[in-house]
């Protein structure tokens, strides 16, 4: 059957790459997945009904453009051409290339992990944005927290951004903090749900999934010269994953503009190394039905948190809101859970997530966020309303609603708990744990 | 709150060598108990003493700054894990009394009130570098003026970065024009934070071990708690190391007052003062002989800072050249602090000697320099961009500062005097 599937799919997917494609062409950037750095661009706002003002926010986001966190992201490439240099196996373009990956090595060196200055500015403009798109929620008697997960890059976007609102908001009521107490619904861990990710059924699909996607031999020609060499010397598959992951890096630089590696790889083998990173998040995090279809319950206290806040936050008088900043893969699990637009998609089929539309780079972007926003219009108004900013834009909630993109608080909390509450009678139940 | 928390605390006159002593250490413990915890003491808050009013004809124009991050929770359990774990083991051969009942009980409030939160800045720590932060704007409006520069770095220890970020913040809410950059990269870690492994690990020399042991000796134990705590005070003796049990205990109760826990004394109020003065002795010396200009191991651990310093000086000779160079501010830690100030000699603090029974007698009193959220900042006045007779001030602790070098217009030095002083005392290191 899966035989069977696979190249089904890869027809259907060829016949409508379209969106991916089209999106990877108008920024090749978005080729990067969870590096891609969001930019901050004009959204839309559909009016409020019924005039309702918005309370509560309760955001989260990842932390905005930072340098790879591993050292060897950058040293271990540039090693393996500076060795094949010395033996004369490079090519013009290979030698290029190395003089490229001695750039960035030399950029990132004592960085690695860090908030890149574009990250800074982003992380500033992206919150400038959401203060003149809600002006009505930033007001004096107004109270604004920031959380962030102990993760420097974490804590310098959480830092920038309330650095933003303190100077566009005189005086202002905020409480900044990073703390390994809050771990519980920031970034929560899940032994039992991880285990399964990567079972055995799963891998050997994904494996196939990746022999069907790699093609490495045109770009090993154009860089080195002896393809013995190569075969004898260098691991293929990690060389190119390890120059794909730098390509998608560079914009978060200073060296943005000034050097690329994308020219190095054709469409197709971008396409194509997008596709299997793609994948391996949406198996890791999203609703992939091979390993169960479970995983993003590993974010079932982050939305329990946002239910409970949002219901807590009905007997304040002055808007509130909760910023937390956290990794990107909370955030594709959480907006898998919460069935943001497309990201609720469950399937065995790596090939169908394209035409689906679950795609990394729209999901958890750099400096991408999940805003949930709470309307009345007045304190004891029954029908809160709220809405969900998804990466900025207005995000479509699995819920009937006779408002969209604004949802009835009441419906949209029973369903996410309803979905809670199913999903923990299967592991916390006695019987079925018996079973 | 804090205005609480430090109502009863007088004002602690500023201890230098070239200054009279009104207060002796045991007074400031007695007034302050947290004066006893050396490095873990709050900032100094109470102080209100007026900043002389600028030199004649200039202004202020360029603030260089190196502090300390705010009130932190204590870095690592081992510290609390020492009294804690043998208060477990003589209560579990039932040998502790009611109050060592009593203690174990706060022990262990303390214990789950600081789990999961090691070494993080606190929201009194905070509150310090925002009063810290609003102050400099008040202070010097010259220099924190609409569209001024604000260059903040820290090292990337979080409770650094956040103390950064809550300064920043703070210095927005008063001047919400400043064009502000923060970076905490260990790109600036070797002159930010830079610890000498090769002078910290030669810093006990024999002569200083002997002096130290010798200096010690009669102040460690406290058989006197001891036998509050436990009732046989003798065998309990087996499983807990007394000296140990004292030292940790104490610096345990002292440390809360960094945390919301500060009006629970009950720990503090174990100790007499003249206890808490006794280990103050005992980490003074100790600090002295790790980071200040001590006799004993050749007197060259303040030169860890050389990195550090030479930094401020290049800075400096950098931000001279523009025309509103606006602040820079550096976010770091106390053991950078210390041995910087006892380099370039703030306050009489070079001090050099081989007899530590002398530092507290001429006024090396280490709790004055670095508390938490400690900090020096350097205030430079000129009266035009061209102006050639640049003036600094020093403030260490927003107090006005000494240095070792003569002026003929106090507390203000020549910069160019301050520089070439630097200068020869860093080429006479004879090390890069």
């Amino acid at each position: 059957m899966i035989a069977i599937a696979l190249p089904c799919g890869t027809v259907n997917a060829q016949a409508q790459t379209d969106i991916v494609g089209k999106e990877l062409k108008s920024d090749v950037n978005r080729a990067a997945g969870i590096y891609y750095a969001m930019p901050v661009t004009k959204q839309k706002d559909t009016a409020v009904p019924g005039g309702k003002k918005p309370f509560y926010i309760n955001h989260y986001s990842c932390p905005s453009s930072y340098y790879l966190t591993n050292p060897k992201d950058y040293e271990a490439p540039y090693a393996i051409f500076a060795r094949a240099d010395s033996l004369g196996k490079l090519t013009k373009l290979g030698h290029d290339v190395m003089h490229r990956l001695d750039l960035l090595r030399q950029e990132a060196k004592d960085r690695t992990g860090e908030l890149t200055a574009k990250g800074a500015r982003q992380s500033r403009e992206l919150m400038r944005q959401l203060v003149e798109r809600i002006p009505d929620a930033f007001v004096e008697k107004g109270y604004y927290t920031a959380r962030s997960i102990v993760q420097n890059h974490c804590i310098l976007t959480m830092e920038e951004a309330m650095t933003q609102l303190s100077a566009m908001r005189q005086p202002l009521q905020m409480s900044v903090r990073s703390s390994h107490q809050e771990q519980a619904f920031m970034n929560p861990q899940d032994k039992l749900l991880t285990d399964h990710r990567t079972d055995s059924l799963t891998m050997a699909h994904f494996n196939r999934f990746t022999d069907l996607n790699t093609s490495d031999a045109r770009l090993m020609e154009s860089l080195f010269n002896d393809q013995h060499y190569v075969i004898a010397n260098i691991d293929t598959e990690t060389l190119s994953r390890q120059l794909f992951r730098l390509a998608g890096n560079i914009q978060h630089t200073e060296l943005a503009g000034k050097i690329k590696l994308w020219d190095i790889f054709t469409t197709e083998e971008i396409r194509h190394h997008w596709r299997k990173q793609n994948a391996w998040h949406y198996i890791n995090y999203g609703g992939c039905t091979l390993n169960g279809g479970k995983q993003p319950f590993l974010q079932r206290s982050t939305l329990r948190n946002m239910i409970h806040m949002g219901d807590s936050m009905m007997n304040r008088y002055a808007p509130l809101m909760h910023n937390r900043y956290t990794h990107e893969s909370v955030m594709l699990a959480l907006a898998s859970l919460m069935e943001l637009d497309n990201c609720g998609v469950q399937t065995s089929n790596l090939d169908s997530l394209e035409t689906a539309g679950w795609a990394d780079y729209r999901i958890a972007p750099l400096g991408g966020s999940i805003v949930m926003i709470h309307y009345r219009s007045e304190r004891n108004d029954p029908d809160v309303l709220v809405k969900v900013l998804f990466n900025g834009h207005e995000a479509r909630l699995p819920v009937e609603t006779d408002c969209a993109p604004y949802y009835h608080w009441q419906d949209v909390k029973n369903y996410y708990l309803r979905k809670l509450y199913r999903y923990e009678n299967t592991r916390f139940n006695r019987k079925n744990r018996r079973r | 709150m804090n205005n609480n928390r430090i109502l009863g605390f007088l004002f602690i006159l500023h201890t230098s060598l070239f200054t009279l002593q009104s207060q002796t250490v045991i007074d400031l413990i007695r007034e302050k108990p947290s004066y006893a915890s050396c490095n873990y003491d709050i900032y100094p808050d109470s102080i209100t003493k007026p900043l002389t009013p600028s030199p004649a004809g200039k202004r202020p124009f360029y603030i260089s700054h190196y502090g300390r991050h705010g009130s932190r929770y204590i870095s690592n359990r081992s510290g609390y894990d020492t009294p804690y774990l043998m208060m477990l083991h003589a209560d579990s051969v039932d040998d502790l009394t009611p109050i060592g009942k009593r203690v174990l009980h706060e022990i262990q409030i303390i214990m789950a009130d600081t789990e999961n939160r090691w070494g993080e800045l606190t929201s009194y720590g905070k509150e310090q570098q925002r009063k810290i932060a609003r102050r400099m704007t008040k202070n010097f409006p010259e220099v924190l003026c609409p569209g001024a520069r604000v260059k903040a770095i820290s090292t990337v220890v979080p409770r650094c970065i956040e103390s950064m970020g809550t300064a920043v913040m703070e210095l927005l809410q008063a001047q919400p024009t400043l064009q502000v950059t923060m970076e905490a990269s260990k790109r600036t870690m070797w002159y930010m934070n830079h610890q000498d492994n090769k002078l910290r690990r030669n810093y006990m020399t024999p002569e200083a071990r002997k002096a130290y042991d010798a200096y010690i000796a009669s102040r460690m134990g406290n058989s006197r708690l001891m036998a509050e705590i436990f009732k046989n005070p003798d065998i309990v003796k087996e499983i807990v190391d007394e000296e140990d049990f004292n030292y940790y205990l104490m610096k345990m109760g002292l440390f809360q007052a960094n945390t919301h826990l500060w009006l629970n004394t009950y720990l503090q109020n174990l100790f007499e003062t003249e206890e808490l003065y006794r280990m103050w002795q005992v980490d003074n010396a100790l600090w002295y002989i790790q980071h200040g200009a001590c006799k004993l191991n050749g007197g060259r651990q303040p030169t860890s800072q050389r990195y550090l310093l030479r930094q401020l000086i290049a800075d400096a000779d950098s931000c001279l050249q523009l025309e509103k160079p606006g602040a820079q501010l550096r976010f770091g830690h106390e053991t950078v602090l210390l041995p910087l100030v006892c380099l370039i000699g703030i306050n009489g603090y070079d001090l050099a000697t081989d007899n530590l029974d002398e530092l507290e007698a001429r006024g090396w009193w280490c709790s004055s320099i670095f508390p938490m959220a400690c900090n020096v900042q350097f205030i430079f006045y000129r009266s035009s961009p061209k102006d050639k007779d640049v003036l600094l001030k020093v403030l260490l602790n927003e107090q006005e500062a000494t240095l070792p070098i003569a002026t003929d217009c106090a507390p203000y030095y020549h910069w160019a005097d301050f520089r070439r002083y630097c200068m020869d005392k860093l080429s006479a290191l004879n090390i890069f």
